[in-house]
């Protein structure tokens, strides 16, 4: 099982890879085809990754999200499974050339850790409120992620018609008013998931408060989940009545998420967390 | 017999000229009658548009009396002296013939670069001659093939991408901006031919309402009602500005009538959705300092002007590949031509092989009286099958000579070897 296991990861890392390349072919031909290509590719490659969750799963009888592989693995199926989503309106669909290749390398990063995690036991989630709550997180970064990459979008092209210039951004690039209007909607989803996790985490930290201590609250990535949610929750109501649009929307999204996996990377390497997601035995 | 274009463009002659020597769609029915008859019944199309007259024609006649009937058909037809255009003709045979019309099908010779509308004049020159009955074998052939040319240089080539007239761009612009323009909302202020031209593309993609802001309020009246629009006077501008998606700015005053604060103000009122401006004034009438404000998109005239120079940049580089592409295809028709050229040649050889085959049968089946019927006709089934073998290998073989070597030193060499007539 364990080979299989290997082989369902590694196999659908390259299809990731190979429908980010797809998309890029998209980009130099104007060929619609290679976007329904990437398109495949992209559903082949989540199979892959789920079947391999799976395999894991069984075999170890407890949900693995506690490694990076693990969790990289479902966050770029969660990632992908919003792309699909998003690309069922044809209007958007160039923009899978821009949601691929971080996708891509998400999971290329997450093989690269995989001959070490896959093998290993992933430590058991103290309790179904806390699995909840790291799946709910994954989900709404996931929403966060896609929507940052379309205000990356939204940047570009805003830019490129204030400069007038001519050099389209790819082929059939959405108009403004489409990604605005997506953002508003990956955001719009974004948000109450991420509200949902952070209430879930809190209720858990209620019940299980033994496990992490008596200052759990004081811990540097708890007290930013609750600014970020802030952050969030400031701007999804500012562009819900219409007093923020358009560039600046976009960029507060972008960057909000970037801050946001950037401070979780850094407190992850400080080793600043105080929030052990397992129990204290494992 | 050969084929051959003869006639003028924007390329040899100027405005005034073709112009003059132009065929009106009433007139091409009864000039390709009468070119018909004189070139001797030769297969011809007329093509006149704008930038070109030509004259395609597939012909027996000597190269000299064939320009000399052009020359004298266009100079009657007319009634404009030979010297006036004679400088300004030109003529292409065969291959070049070939590829000038797939060049101009495909719109590489065209003044705009990669417009669309030549294909379909070709198109009509060629139903036009179909229905007067004056295209052959030859010119069917070569029109389908320019047409299937023509497409194929569009689809593999960008040489049609990116609009190349101010009103186009403009649109284009716009639903850059806005996904759709059905419903929205475009105002005009002043006007001018300019910017009624962008009005009517926008309009007919969709635009939903019109305000019409004039200083002169029985003018916007009347430019409003084409467009069931709403006449709208000059000094209530500000408070109707924030309705419109597009702006379209064209007066003759002689400063800035819209400023920041004006956009501040409507971009307040229309919740930050985004606006686009088009200022097609000179001198301008929207401050540049507009352009620079979160959600508004500003083009002045030199803008939209630079981005259908950049268009036709674009589409320059591309006529390289496309003329690959007509290359190959020319070769090709070519190839086709001058096997068509073989067939009488190969209907011969059909005839000459039956002959025999028909002669030794009948001298072997009256060697065999004893045959059966049944046996009789399995003979000469298979006297059948054994020339129309030969004949296949036979023609396939020519063709590929017929391609590599000058069709008429090969067609000499077949009727030898076959003994057909008009061997010399």
């Amino acid at each position: 099982m364990a080979i299989i296991t290997d082989i369902a990861f590694y196999v659908g890392t390259v299809l990731f890879v190979a429908a980010a390349l797809a998309a890029q072919r998209f980009v130099r031909s104007g060929k619609p085809a290679m976007l329904d290509i990437a398109e495949r590719l992209l559903f082949m490659g989540m199979a892959c990754l789920i079947v391999s969750f799976i395999l894991r799963w069984a075999h170890w009888g407890r949900v693995p999200l506690t490694t990076m592989t693990d969790s990289l693995g479902l966050f770029a199926v969660l990632s992908g499974l919003v792309v699909v989503t998003v690309l069922r309106r044809r209007e958007v669909r160039s923009l899978l050339y821009v949601y691929l290749p971080p996708l891509a390398a998400i999971c290329l990063f997450a093989a690269a850790t995989a001959h070490r995690n896959l093998h290993t036991e992933p430590k058991e989630l103290s309790g179904i409120l806390l699995i909840i709550h790291v799946g709910l997180a994954l989900l709404a970064y996931a929403l966060f992620f896609v929507a940052s990459m379309t205000s990356f979008v939204y940047l570009l092209q805003s830019r490129r018609l204030k400069r007038r210039s001519v050099a389209a951004f790819g082929h059939g690039a959405p108009s403004l008013e489409e990604l605005d209007r997506l953002l508003f909607r990956l955001v719009g989803y974004g948000y109450p998931l991420f509200v949902a996790t952070l209430t879930l985490g809190l209720v858990w930290a209620w019940v299980d408060r033994d496990l992490l201590g008596h200052y759990w609250w004081l811990a540097p990535k708890v007290i930013l989940s609750y600014v970020m949610a802030g952050f969030f929750a400031i701007t999804f109501h500012m562009r819900r009545v219409g007093r923020l649009r358009g560039p600046k929307l976009a960029t507060l999204v972008f960057l909000g998420f970037t801050v946001l996996i950037l401070a979780y990377m850094v407190l992850s390497v400080m080793n600043l967390r105080w929030h052990y997601f397992w129990s204290a035995g494992a | 017999m050969n084929l051959v274009v003869a006639g003028l463009s924007h390329h040899t002659s100027p405005l005034e000229l073709r112009e003059r020597l132009a065929f009106s769609n009433a007139e091409i029915p009864s000039a390709l009658l009468c070119l018909h008859k004189r070139l001797g019944d030769a297969g011809v199309v007329i093509l006149s548009t704008c930038n070109r007259v030509e004259i395609y024609a597939h012909h027996a006649m000597e190269p000299d009396e064939f320009r000399k009937e052009i020359r004298l058909f266009l100079s009657e037809s007319h009634s404009v002296p030979e010297e006036e255009f004679r400088d300004a003709l030109y003529e292409y045979e065969n291959r070049e013939a070939v590829g000038h019309l797939f060049r101009v099908a495909s719109s590489l010779d065209s003044m705009v670069v990669g417009e669309v509308q030549i294909l379909g004049q070709v198109h009509d020159a060629y139903i036009a001659a179909q229905a007067e009955q004056t295209a052959d074998k030859v010119i069917h052939a070569l029109f389908q093939k320019a047409f299937t040319v023509a497409k194929s240089v569009r689809t593999r080539t960008t040489i049609g991408e990116g609009k190349v007239s101010i009103s186009s761009v403009a649109v284009d612009l716009a639903q850059s901006i806005f996904q759709t323009l059905s419903g929205k909302t475009v105002m005009v202020i002043g006007s001018g031919e300019m910017a009624e031209l962008t009005l009517k593309s926008l309009v007919s993609r969709g635009v939903r309402s019109v305000l019409i802001v004039n200083r002169n309020p029985e003018r916007a009246r009347a430019l409003a009602e084409p467009y069931r629009g709403e006449p709208i006077a000059f000094e209530d501008l500000n408070d109707h500005l924030h309705r419109a998606e597009i702006v379209i700015s064209a007066t003759a005053a002689p400063r800035f009538i819209l400023h920041p604060a004006n956009f501040h103000h409507a971009l307040k009122l229309r919740a930050r959705q985004p606006m686009f401006v088009i200022d097609i004034a000179v001198p301008r009438d929207v401050d540049p300092a507009v352009g620079e404000i979160d959600n508004v998109y500003l083009y002045n005239i030199d803008d939209l002007e630079q981005v259908v120079a950049e268009n036709l940049e674009l589409r320059r580089r591309e006529i390289d590949r496309g003329m690959e592409l007509v290359e190959y295809s020319v070769n090709q028709f070519m190839q086709w031509k001058d096997v068509l050229v073989a067939e009488p040649t190969f209907v011969s050889m059909s005839e000459e092989l039956n002959t025999i085959r028909e002669r030794e049968l009948e001298r072997t089946l009256s060697a065999l009286p004893d045959l059966t019927e049944t046996q009789r006709q399995e003979v000469a089934a298979l006297t059948k099958r054994i020339v129309k073998s030969i004949l296949q290998r036979s023609v396939v073989e020519i063709k590929h000579e017929i391609g590599h070597h000058d069709p008429n030193t090969v067609l000499h060499l077949v009727k030898r070897f076959f003994g057909l007539k008009d061997a010399t």
